[in-house]
């Protein structure tokens, strides 16, 4: 084992150590925890590169038990285990490098800004980052479940950060419960594919999801049911704790009131930790998944249709955190619809893409939020660009790789979600036609969103006192913008499938792609994933004509859309004095604005339902079963008060009695005897 | 000698307390109380048994005296420990310390009663736990509600009388007909046994040596009496326990009870009524069991959901967690009726995680409430940013009663689910795993709703205290066992593995519930 390996556990461990420090020394600390934790997670940054750079040079991989939570000899042992392969390196570094930028962006929101409990934050931060680091790294689905489950309580903490307020308390609970609520389809996921296949390991010959190949060749069966029903119900099952952490129909009503969280939160859970954990560990377990086609389609309706219903709420929303929330759960819907379409390198590519721009995004919002004295809406911003040009500038950058315009970061990932759905829904997946028409509407819609967010906020004159005057913003908050400015233009270029093949494949700049289906002998490359798909779930492509004009044709039409929907924001909201255009949208506005009633019903379910039938299980409980307890007792005593009653303490009463008794008895003895 | 040391130094160590004035009993009982913490630690790292001490298993630290002879049965005094009773020692002696130390600032009346009922109390867990003759068994089972009805009786809130009588006479009645049960099994046995062993008496059953009660003419037959038998042993533990439909003794104890009672209470003394079940029913009547599967197990899960949704509509903090009790206990039901490792390992496993969770959560709950002076949810509101070391402590129990990964209770949960899931025993198993799996749902919403109400939000309080820190010796303990429940669940074979090693012989009864 090389060295790098035996350093693997530190990626976790320099997060968690800042954590614990912060926790218990955090008043005493520089910054409060702030340098700490900067520091730590750029150790696990550096670390996380040179995983990347040897696996990249090597190609050896990792897959090692680390830790034996129960040894059982009777039946199979619990453990923690690390595995590093393509997937989880790429992983890890973009979570330490959104985790570090972070840190060093809350030392400009929340040290600067003299906000309370910082400690606590930093904490809480560690305490993330440690959780979704080691989630990334698990080898085993038990691992990941654990991790998950960790990842849920640090952003119950850090959303509810301000807890002496109403709002961010309550949030926290829903996020918590929502997720929890897909947690458990997920546990009991978890809890079956470990009793079925005796391993919950992710890689290797002898991971689950080999196993569940051979026993599917095998045609055997499972509680009574074929291989292939069984698999797919545990798989739905897992996919429950995907789409509550990935936000996705009918889970993703947490993630808006998330915003209730301080913004670096928001960066971090959106990018890079809670709801790429969803997507992560479709695509960990996706040999899986590529065998069970009922799945995949599910996955990819959920994502496409997702994408469609997260945009049009994007469209209405007048606070700059809520426009971009929306986005995150449209955009995860693009990767999920990737997924389900058999697509998993461009899933993956838009992971990454995503994780850098909306992470820019959110910092960005932060800086303005900051500029804004903590004022979000909108309509109060204004002409800011001037004001703070660093910010205008990578936020723009950022925008523009969200509505994936050309040539930014966003293009191209979206691009290839796109084009590989559509080759595969023609090459005999009909039913992805309906999945791809979904997602090519929302390119619209975000190309529409984002414009209308950046001209509001930046754009015309400044519609409030603290518009004109804005708040600065230091090198902290600057130096983590720009860096992630410059990525989300470049990030594109690690994966340049279309010129590749526009090239007729002379240039062989499709590096993501290269990578991820390397071999290293784990079963969890991409060309294993393909067969998987082609003998599976049926995957085969097909051209509108040649390959290229398939290619050209989709990137036109995506372009074209992303296009159209920036035009229209630009036409209706450019100018001094942007008009509420959205107002005239009248009956549908208010259905917008109230995301579809979807956060109504659920409240009505866990308060309107859940709390009355608790209530009505109290009375019965008090009234029925209590009373029955009490009645018992009761009627023994009364029985016991009316007895007493003959003991009146009079002889001839007594004399009376035992004469009677006397006699009766010789009464019942002479008929038992025959006498009479 | 280990056990015996154990005993005395409770009794003889409230013997002590008694006499001792009251102005320091507390801290008498406190220093009194570590000895038999430290015996039970050292027998802990010198453990040396394996297998089960009712099926032939090697017994750890046991110890054996003629006692008296009862018609054809002789009884002994016979003690030893096995992989099962060995983690339950630890929990009464390290949750007797720790209540005892949380007693200081709530009980400010006739302190040495006080304190030397609780190693009273401490003396008969032990016993309990330890007994492998059924007679002394059942002397300590019964001379523990003694000082627990006194404990609530006297030192109880508005309503103690009510509760300590419900109580006593509950758990009273159920320990008669589980008396009857159990005896009908020794004289349905017949020849077949010369002694109240209950390892003799185990292995009989297991043999099939029951008899006829009675002769086969006049008399039940054995498989009647066997499930007759169960049936009784079952109802009277599932009092004790509590199971649904005889939890209702518990709320109202709970709430009475102070704080320190309510922390043995939950900690220890349900698990009496676990224990005697895996001891008696699972152990040895394994048939039984497995027939009855199915409605155990329906009862198990309705204990679960509906524990919970109980838990959910109290507006007391005190209720809430007693509730939860009733929720968790059902858990552990569930684990010993899938006769499988994880089953009914993770039962075990779960009463004690349950009791070191439950203990943390009324313990807080007692710190808030000697500051507050209410445990009413809707009296107060934002005590996080007034009490933020108990806050932090009761959000820590809170997560820990949800199963957060980790932590004790969810190694407990879950090894009860995979071992659910597993079982051949049960039919349908996986839908009674998944539906048992809900009540995580639910006790998460509950908790974290009383969170909310009660920890966050802006500072009010309807009571007219003062909050302050709270004193070290209130806090001590939660810490105590904030480690205590970490460490079980980063390192769960630390009573695991001799649970696993103890239960194995208990799963292995040839009826296709075995290993898996």
């Amino acid at each position: 084992m090389s060295v790098i390996y035996e350093l693997t556990p530190a990626i976790v461990l320099l997060p968690l150590a800042s954590f614990a420090l912060a926790l218990f020394f955090g008043a005493w600390l520089p910054r409060r925890g702030a340098v700490v934790g900067s520091l730590a997670t750029a150790g696990t940054l550096g670390l996380s590169l040179a995983t990347l750079a040897w696996l990249l040079l090597t190609g050896e991989p990792h897959n090692q038990t680390w830790y034996t939570l129960v040894d059982a000899d009777a039946t199979f042992d619990l453990t923690f285990g690390i595995l590093i392969d393509q997937l989880s390196a790429a992983m890890l570094v973009i979570v330490s490098l959104i985790a570090f930028l972070v840190h060093v962006f809350s030392l400009g929101y929340m040290n600067d800004e003299g906000e309370p409990g910082l400690p606590r934050y930093y904490a809480g931060l560690g305490l993330f980052t440690a959780s979704m680091l080691a989630f990334v790294i698990a080898d085993n689905l038990l691992m990941a479940f654990i991790f998950f489950e960790l990842v849920g309580l640090c952003s119950y903490l850090l959303i509810g950060h301000w807890f002496t307020e109403d709002a961010p308390p309550s949030a926290a609970k829903k996020a918590f419960l929502v997720t929890r609520f897909g947690d458990y389809f997920f546990l009991v996921g978890v809890v079956g594919v470990l009793v079925t296949f005796g391993t919950a390991g992710f890689a290797g010959s002898e991971g689950f999801p080999v196993l569940a190949e051979e026993a599917i060749a095998a045609g055997e069966t499972f509680f009574g049911f074929g291989a292939e029903t069984w698999f797919s119900v545990l798989g739905l099952l897992v996919l429950g704790g995907a789409l509550g952490k990935s936000a996705q129909f009918p889970f993703h009503t947490w993630l808006p009131d998330a915003m209730e969280g301080p913004t670096p939160v928001s960066a971090l859970i959106h990018a890079a930790t809670m709801v790429a954990a969803g997507v992560y560990l479709v695509a960990r377990m996706y040999g899986f998944y590529a065998l069970l086609p009922t799945v995949l389609a599910i996955i990819a309706f959920v994502g496409g249709f997702t994408a469609l219903f997260a945009a049009t709420m994007a469209v209405v929303k007048d606070e700059i955190k809520q426009v971009l929330a929306y986005s995150t759960i449209s955009q995860y819907g693009y990767m999920m619809l990737a997924l389900g379409a058999g697509s998993y390198v461009a899933a993956f590519f838009h992971l990454t893409t995503h994780a850098v721009f909306k992470a820019l995004l959110f910092l960005g919002a932060g800086s303005v939020i900051i500029a804004m004295h903590h004022d979000e809406d909108m309509w109060k911003m204004g002409g800011l660009k001037d004001e703070m040009p660093v910010t205008y500038v990578t936020f723009l950058f950022g925008s523009l790789a969200l509505a994936g315009i050309f040539p930014f970061s966003g293009f191209w990932s979206k691009d290839e979600v796109l084009f590989e759905t559509l080759i595969h829904a023609l090459g005999g997946s009909p039913l992805l036609f309906g999945a791809y028409a979904m997602a090519l509407a929302a390119v619209f819609l975000t190309g529409f969103y984002t414009i209308r967010m950046v001209l509001l906020t930046f754009h015309g004159e400044p519609r409030s006192d603290t518009a004109e005057d804005p708040h600065g913003v230091r090198w902290n908050v600057k130096f983590p913008l720009s860096v992630l400015g410059v990525l989300a233009v470049i990030a594109g270029g690690i994966n340049l499938v279309p010129v590749e093949k526009l090239s007729g494949g002379s240039l062989h700049v499709a590096f993501l792609e290269g990578y991820l289906e390397r071999d290293v002998g784990l079963l969890t490359h991409g060309e294993h994933y393909s067969e998987l798909l082609h003998d599976h779930a049926g995957y085969t492509s097909a051209y509108v004509g040649s390959e290229v004009t398939t290619l050209l044709l989709g990137a036109g039409l995506s372009l074209g859309l992303a296009l159209l929907g920036a035009g229209s924001a630009y036409g209706l909201y450019r100018g001094a004095v942007p008009t509420r255009h959205t107002e005239k949208l009248g009956g549908l506005r208010t259905l917008l604005m109230h995301n579809y009633y979807q956060d109504e019903y659920q409240v009505w379910l866990a308060e309107g339902f859940t709390v009355r039938l608790s209530s009505a299980a109290d009375t019965f409980d008090q009234g029925v079963i209590d009373g029955a307890v009490n009645a018992t007792s009761s009627v023994s005593l009364s029985a016991g008060s009316r007895l007493r009653r003959i003991q009146t303490g009079i002889v001839t009463n007594y004399a009376a009695l035992i004469l009677l008794s006397l006699l009766a008895l010789l009464v019942v003895f002479a008929i038992l005897g025959g006498w009479l | 000698m280990f056990v015996e040391a154990l005993i005395l130094s409770c009794l003889i160590g409230a013997a002590v307390v008694f006499v001792a004035p009251s102005g320091y009993a507390g801290r008498v009982a406190f220093g009194v109380s570590l000895a038999p913490l430290l015996v039970s630690l050292y027998m802990y790292l010198g453990f040396d048994g394996s297998g089960n001490a009712f099926l032939g298993g090697d017994v750890a630290y046991e110890a054996f005296a003629e006692w008296l002879q009862f018609g054809p049965y002789a009884v002994n005094y016979h003690v030893g420990l096995d992989g099962i009773s060995m983690p339950l020692i630890v929990l009464s002696t390290v949750l007797t310390t720790l209540a005892i130390l949380s007693a200081w600032t709530p009980i400010d009346s006739r302190q040495s009663e006080f304190y030397g009922l609780v190693l009273f109390l401490e003396g008969s867990l032990i016993g309990v736990f330890s007994a492998l003759d059924f007679v002394l068994w059942f002397v300590f089972w019964e001379a523990v509600l003694i000082p627990m009805y006194l404990l609530i009786g006297v030192w109880g809130g508005p309503r103690r009388k009510y509760a300590a009588i419900k109580f006593f006479v509950y758990t009273n009645v159920a320990s008669l007909v589980m008396f009857i049960g159990y005896f009908g099994l020794i004289f349905g046995l017949g020849d077949a046994i010369s002694s109240t062993s209950m390892p003799a008496i185990a292995e009989a059953l297991r043999a099939g040596q029951l008899g006829y009660l009675g002769t086969s003419t006049i008399g039940i037959g054995p498989d009647a009496l066997a499930m007759a038998a169960f049936l009784a042993m079952f109802a009277g533990f599932a009092v004790k326990v509590p199971i649904v439909p005889f939890h209702t003794w518990l709320p109202d104890a709970h709430v009475e009870a102070p704080t320190p009672v309510s922390v043995l209470l939950a900690g220890v003394l349900l698990k009496m009524g676990t224990y005697a079940l895996l001891r008696f029913n699972f152990t040895i009547l394994p048939q039984q069991a497995a027939m009855l599967a199915a409605p155990i197990a329906a009862i198990a899960v309705i204990s679960i959901i509906y524990g919970a949704l109980l838990a959910l509509a109290q507006q007391d903090l005190k209720r809430v967690v007693a509730y939860s009790s009733v929720s968790s206990m059902g858990y552990v039901i569930l684990g010993l009726v899938a006769y499988t490792v994880y089953g009914v390992g993770g039962a075990t496993f779960q009463m004690v995680a349950h009791g070191l969770i439950s203990g943390l959560l009324f313990m807080t709950v007692g710190v808030f409430y000697n500051a507050t002076h209410t445990r009413m949810i809707g009296d107060m509101s934002g005590l996080a940013s007034k009490m933020p070391v108990t806050a932090t402590v009761f959000l820590t129990g809170a997560f820990a009663y949800m199963g957060l990964p980790l932590m004790a209770g969810f190694m407990a949960e879950l090894f009860v689910f995979i071992g659910t899931f597993e079982s051949t025993v049960l039919p349908a198993a996986p839908l009674f795993a998944a539906a048992a799996m809900f009540g995580i749902v639910i006790v998460a919403g509950y908790l974290l709703w009383a969170m909310q109400r009660s920890l966050f939000g802006p500072f009010r309080l309807e009571t007219d205290y003062e909050l302050g820190r709270a004193p070290l010796h209130d806090v001590a303990p939660l810490v105590v066992l904030v480690v205590l429940i970490i460490a079980l669940g980063v390192a769960p074979d630390l009573f695991f593995e001799m649970i696993r090693d103890a239960t194995l012989d208990v799963i292995d009864v040839g009826f296709g519930g075995g290993l898996r």
